[in-house]
């Protein structure tokens, strides 16, 4: 399982944000280069249409295969009242030729997205990946060196967590009470119900800027 | 560095069947060649199937003609922390890791059919490890063929282990012979190249050479109880 935040940033913004989580996590960044494929079944196959998504991590000199099965959210009363959204995830690491595996089992490339940023990793109460990346899609299949922004001047911050079943209230806990230290750059919240950029998010970068990362909001 | 490994199926002579007697005499002779006894060893391997909207993975008639017939999961004793799948008309092998099954569980567009256990004492010799086994069903103890794995640690070489594993092979052969046993153990011959191997062994090879020796056993074997 996974508990997992997002929210956008404008671009001109990410540099103070790197300063924030720097200081709040006090670990360095990670750069982010990740090839993702969503494949999806084709006609025939299944009983019900399935997806599954191959991400190929190029910041690594070999790159790097995982096979990662998003489930479902989790649902009722309790859950609609977390802020945060927990969901179960699979994931495995696989040889490079996963891709031609999946085609070989009827799957079909749906889309292709290249995510470029950088990620901090680190322990808060739970262990948290706060990732920071623009979306780009690319005008040529696999054409990853050609890719350009999707939205060019905002960028996505997705929060996730490692969580399981008996402990996803407190992993929960711990990622929200984190968004609370980025509340003045940018609002987070479940996937799909984005709120957009924060109206302080300009005085705080300057702020953040201005005192050279060493000062909290 | 993987070391080498060479895996044999036991080819019963033609009216002849699989029993557990001969596993015993296969064991027998791994002592007499000195081998010690050093613990069990299990590998599984798991047929799926395609579920498809119009034949919900029935009988093979159903099947859709661009999907696998057959998918195949191999998980090794020796690292339970990986598994591998093989789509045999395709010579393609795929190295995941041990959450791959639930991946295929949560996609439920193939579905596990039968699995089928490789299990057995394990005996050092030397430089040598000898697994010996049976190939029963998963939760059943009906004798489906009997196989072993013959490991040689020093060398990871396929082309420069070959002349010791077939003078192994041979000592192998003589000892069996003595016992006159209504058959012989036969080598699997696995094509690496066709699966894109290369000739430094991997754990891939042992996955393709188990389903190649999946493939002759269901060819080879007339079993009774």
């Amino acid at each position: 399982m996974e508990c997992v935040v997002q929210g956008i940033i404008e671009t001109q913004h990410v540099e103070a944000l790197e300063v924030l989580l720097h200081g709040l996590s006090g670990v360095p960044k990670e750069r982010v280069r990740v090839h993702e494929l969503c494949l999806k079944s084709g006609p025939n196959l299944g009983v019900v249409p399935s997806e599954v998504r191959l991400l190929c991590d190029l910041a690594q000199p070999t790159p790097s295969w995982t096979i990662r099965h998003v489930g479902g959210a989790m649902r009722g009363a309790g859950a609609e009242q977390i802020s945060v959204l927990v969901r179960t995830i699979v994931e495995s690491k696989a040889s490079k030729n996963v891709l031609h595996y999946f085609y070989t089992l009827g799957y079909k490339l749906d889309h292709e997205l290249l995510k470029i940023g950088f990620a901090f990793r680190f322990h808060r109460g739970a262990q948290i990946i706060v990732t920071v990346t623009s979306t780009n899609k690319m005008p040529r299949l696999h054409a990853t060196d050609e890719a350009v922004p999707v939205t060019p001047g905002i960028q996505l911050v997705e929060i996730t967590a490692p969580a399981a079943a008996d402990n996803y209230n407190d992993v929960v806990s711990a990622v929200s009470a984190f968004c609370e230290y980025l509340a003045p750059l940018l609002h987070l919240s479940k996937p799909g119900h984005s709120t957009g950029i924060v109206a302080t998010a300009g005085a705080a970068a300057a702020s953040l800027m201005s005192s050279g990362g060493g000062k909290t909001l | 560095m993987t070391p080498v490994k060479w895996l044999m199926h036991w080819h019963p002579s033609p009216g002849a069947t699989v029993n557990s007697q001969i596993l015993s005499e296969a064991c027998g002779c791994a002592e007499s060649l000195g081998g010690s006894k050093d613990g069990r060893w299990k590998t599984s391997i798991f047929f799926y199937r395609a579920m498809t909207r119009d034949g919900a993975g029935g009988p093979a008639g159903q099947q859709h003609p661009d999907l696998p017939r057959e998918l195949l999961g191999v998980a090794l004793h020796e690292r339970p922390g990986l598994y591998f799948s093989i789509v045999r008309a395709q010579r393609l092998v795929l190295q995941a890791d041990a959450a791959f099954p639930q991946v295929m569980e949560k996609l439920q567009s193939y579905r596990i059919r039968v699995a089928l256990n490789f299990e057995g004492f394990q005996y050092q010799l030397g430089d040598f490890c000898l697994r010996i086994g049976k190939c029963v069903p998963n939760n059943s103890e009906a004798l489906r063929g009997i196989m072993m794995e013959v490991e040689y640690y020093p060398l990871s070489s396929i082309e420069k282990s070959k002349a010791v594993m077939e003078d192994f092979f041979d000592i192998w052969q003589e000892t069996v012979a003595k016992k006159s046993l209504p058959g012989q153990f036969i080598h699997v011959d696995s094509s690496f190249s066709d699966y894109g191997l290369s000739d430094q062994y991997s754990f891939q090879h042992t996955a393709v050479q188990y389903a190649t020796c999946l493939q002759q056993l269901m060819a080879a074997v007339t079993v009774r109880g």
